[in-house]
């Protein structure tokens, strides 16, 4: 954990845009590599750097199927990549929360 | 040197930027992955307020009733055509590259609704083949699609938990139940608006939501 308490693995920008697009998606389904690309904007080398760190984390799992011209690499959240958002949501509010209350009084 | 990845972390952010960039992730990801279904209603709107009106048109007059007039039927089935290619692409376009267990779910529905169809185009022609008569005849191709559809929407709560879509079905069903009284030339007629007013309703009250 980071000095704040954020899971440091979904605390960069790009790793907590993968996060969440993949939440929004029902438990049991997969986005393609190339979907999730188009979607957050991020080069394959730079995408695939970020989702391994994840896959480290065991947060999201990766599967290739096929080979050459019908590769297909598909991503999904695990449950424990869904209960680390959860968590990392929950110390955020609570940061902003706290950092709201400091600045009323 | 320092890759994008390291360059990302590097910048840091602090909890106000999180929760930013939570917001405009969600927002862009709902955007862009659920289907559009404003879009759907209002086309499945036309093709009865349209499709089916211009039959009933076709037919109204009639005494004693014969059928509806084969340019009417020839539009209305255009019209079904172009909407389930309107429904196709506008479901492709929020579900490419998804997969796992809702493709499945979305494949199954699609195939339990082209069998349902099938096999009732089939007992239609089954029922002409042993001379049922014309009224029957006109009853059953008006309204029973709309008891598959209903049938089949159902259903699918039970993998969808989908309770407007439960209601929808249950609505088709008593539409195709009842409709059926008003005879060969009206059933056209009320199911044009017991089906095209509500799908034209929900598109609006969908598109409220998405605004407010």
């Amino acid at each position: 954990m980071s000095q704040d308490g954020l899971d440091p693995v979904i605390h960069a920008p790009a790793r907590l845009r993968l996060m969440v697009t993949l939440a929004t998606l029902p438990d049991g389904d997969t986005l393609s590599f190339t979907r999730l690309q188009d979607m957050i904007g991020l080069t394959p080398g730079n995408l695939i750097t970020h989702l391994r760190k994840l896959e480290d984390a065991r947060y999201v799992q990766m599967e290739k199927t096929g080979s050459g011209v019908n590769a297909l690499t598909t991503v999904a959240l695990t449950h424990d990549g869904r209960a680390a958002l959860e968590g990392y949501t929950a110390v955020l509010r609570q940061l902003l929360d706290t950092a709201e209350s400091a600045q009323r009084r | 040197m320092k890759d994008g990845a390291d360059m990302d972390e590097a910048a840091g952010m602090d909890p106000q930027d999180a929760a930013v960039i939570m917001q405009e992730a969600r927002a862009r990801a709902e955007r862009e992955l659920n289907i559009r279904h404003p879009v759907i209603f209002a086309s499945w709107a036309l093709v009865y307020l349209l499709g089916y009106g211009v039959v009933w048109l076709s037919i109204r007059g009639q005494q004693p009733y014969r059928a509806p007039a084969g340019w009417a039927l020839a539009l209305l089935a255009l019209l079904a055509v172009m909407t389930l290619g309107v429904t196709a692409m506008v479901t492709d376009r929020a579900t490419s590259g998804v997969g796992g267990a809702s493709a499945l779910k979305r494949r199954i529905y699609w195939l339990s609704i082209a069998i349902g169809l099938l096999g009732l185009y089939i007992m239609e022609a089954a029922l002409r083949y042993n001379g049922v008569s014309r009224a029957v005849l006109g009853v059953v191709t008006a309204s029973a699609p709309l008891l598959v559809a209903g049938v089949v929407l159902v259903a699918g709560t039970a993998a969808w938990l989908n309770w407007y879509a439960f209601g929808l079905g249950v609505w088709l069903i008593a539409v195709a139940a009842f409709s059926g009284f008003a005879g060969p030339v009206g059933v056209w007629a009320v199911d044009a608006l017991a089906v095209g007013i509500p799908f034209l309703l929900m598109a609006a009250i969908r598109i409220g939501r998405s605004w407010s």
